[in-house]
């Protein structure tokens, strides 16, 4: 197994993402604050740790940290994130 | 919350659950759902399923393949009935989700289980009636893996070109597809060729989907055409 | 309101285990679940070294056949994640952060274990000394695997998992306590699973 196995993607955390902020928000590109790089969030590498780890799929970077509290969620984004207007 | 209304058998190791889920609001193909299931204790352990059926279907259905030491696979696929029940939360997904409506040309790179999203994509493109070049290129263990077997050799030259590869011999009688790993020649002879700017969509574990799309980029495909859903090291 | 039952869902092969062995809000598992904040370090054994430094008053630093010719240890204790799993009976074998520390005179009260790909996770040192943690480098009588933490991770059995920081490289001693990855994104600073303590406000 190489290090490239054990993440799966952005795609995973779409419904958690959906229920914090009611936009669909896998499609949304961000840009990374290291690198510049741009990529929907669907395509960033989803870790699970003791709570998501989102990080950029060119540079390795953080993109989003989310642990799941009994009463809500403590999130943390960085780079900008490009999000549509819901309709 | 869903009922399971029915089970169906594709392959020795997948199961293709038929749902009945009050209040659907329809899907767009290659979506999916979220599944919670919750033991008689309080535990509780969540998994993503992409839709298999097209927006156009009936009935909401999807297609779970048993992983060996999985935790919720082997429920799903060997204990659960009809009858059953679980929450689930979707449609989700805007990233790796397709409308005949964008157009094409459309090619589908899929490995094992990876290509229940894209099946989802066929049916849509086969009951909207549309004519947009669509390929697929699907990279199954032996031939006896291969979900939606027979679907599959009735959608191929109509619907869309279809091409296989297995990568564990040997290969069955009379076998013309191809027998190894994909590649940048195979994904080449597959095209369509980058100019046409083709929408890609690449589903499976995640080795194979990084290969895949590592693969298409360099053959010249635009990276933000390269649609990719990792399932994981084993697929669940 | 209490979520619907899934008939016959049990999830994880879970274990019968004498229940005050087993925190609140835990479940007995006899897998062992692999999970990380990001992808698989891959250090040599060649490139690697252990590092205690910081407010120390003689750092000190050891190549890989320097660590494991240190004094060691075989421990078999209970660990719990934060995640919910608890798994009973794990033997290890690595050094005691006790003899690590042995002679380097350390001043500061805190330490923040720091790891290959940029791990990190703080701890008071009274919870790292008096034989409560080690840096160990065998599971189970064989080499810990690279998915586990190896070549080494640090092992601290009577807090959260998430302390037992994988892919470790040094101990760094600080007057101030510097909260760690996880304990910066929600994740309590201490992390007692008796008191559960599992989040910020916990």
């Amino acid at each position: 197994m190489t290090t490239s196995d054990l993440h799966t993607d952005g795609n995973e955390l779409a419904g958690l993402l959906q229920e914090i902020f009611v936009g669909e928000i896998t499609g949304a590109e961000r840009a990374c604050q290291s690198c510049g790089a741009r990529n929907a969030v669907g395509a960033h590498r989803l870790y699970h740790g003791a709570g998501y780890v989102l990080r950029c799929p060119a540079c390795g970077d953080l993109a989003a940290c989310i642990a799941t509290l009994p009463r809500g969620y403590a999130v943390s984004l960085h780079g900008t994130w490009l999000v549509g207007r819901a309709p | 919350m869903v009922t399971i209304r029915e089970i169906r058998a594709e392959t020795p190791h997948a199961k293709t659950l038929v749902l009945d889920v009050p209040g659907w609001p329809g899907h767009r193909s290659g979506q999916h759902v979220d599944v919670r299931l919750t033991a008689e204790d309080g535990y509780q352990a969540q998994r993503s399923y992409s839709i298999a059926s097209a927006p156009e279907g009936a009935d909401l259905e999807l297609t779970v393949e048993r992983i060996d030491d999985g935790e919720v696979s082997p429920y799903l696929t060997e204990d659960a009935q009809a009858g059953d029940q679980f929450e689930l939360r979707g449609p989700i997904g805007g990233y790796f989700a397709w409308d005949a409506s964008s157009g094409g040309p459309l090619l589908l790179v899929g490995g094992g289980s990876g290509l229940v999203p894209l099946m989802a994509m066929l049916r849509h493109l086969r009951a909207a009636g549309s004519d947009v070049d669509a390929r697929l290129l699907l990279s199954a263990r032996s031939i006896e893996d291969v979900l939606y077997r027979d679907e599959l050799d009735r959608l191929a030259g109509g619907t869309a070109a279809v091409h296989l590869t297995l990568t564990r011999g040997p290969a069955p009688p009379g076998w013309t597809g191809w027998t190894r790993r994909i590649d940048r020649a195979m994904l080449a002879a597959v095209g369509p060729e980058p100019d046409r700017r083709p929408r890609i969509y690449v589903c499976g574990p995640t080795p194979f989907v990084e290969e895949a799309a590592r693969l298409l980029v360099a053959l010249g495909h635009e990276p933000t055409s390269v649609h990719t859903e990792r399932f994981g090291p084993t697929g669940e | 309101m209490t979520p619907p039952i899934s008939r016959g869902f049990r999830g994880r092969r879970r274990s019968e285990v004498d229940a005050d062995r087993l925190p609140p809000g835990q479940y007995a598992t006899s897998d062992f679940p692999v999970l990380s904040a990001g992808p698989t370090p891959r250090t040599s054994l060649a490139d690697w070294s252990f590092a205690v430094g910081g407010a120390i008053g003689q750092a000190r630093s050891w190549t890989w056949d320097e660590f494991t010719a240190l004094p060691a240890e075989t421990v078999t204790v209970d660990i719990h994640c934060v995640t919910k799993w608890s798994k009973f009976d794990t033997t290890w074998t690595g050094v005691p952060v006790d003899v690590l520390l042995e002679g380097t005179e350390p001043w500061g009260d805190f330490v923040v274990a720091w790891c290959d790909g940029g791990y990190t996770t703080n701890l008071p040192i009274a919870e790292v000394t008096g034989g409560r943690a080690w840096v160990a480098y065998e599971y189970g009588g064989e080499p810990l695997d690279a998915e586990h933490g190896g070549p080494a991770r640090l092992l601290v059995p009577h807090l959260y998992f998430w302390k037992s920081a994988k892919w470790i490289r040094g101990l760094n001693l600080s007057a101030e306590d510097e909260p760690g990855f996880w304990e910066n994104y929600g994740y309590h600073n201490y992390g007692d699973p008796w008191k559960e303590q599992r989040y910020w406000g916990d």
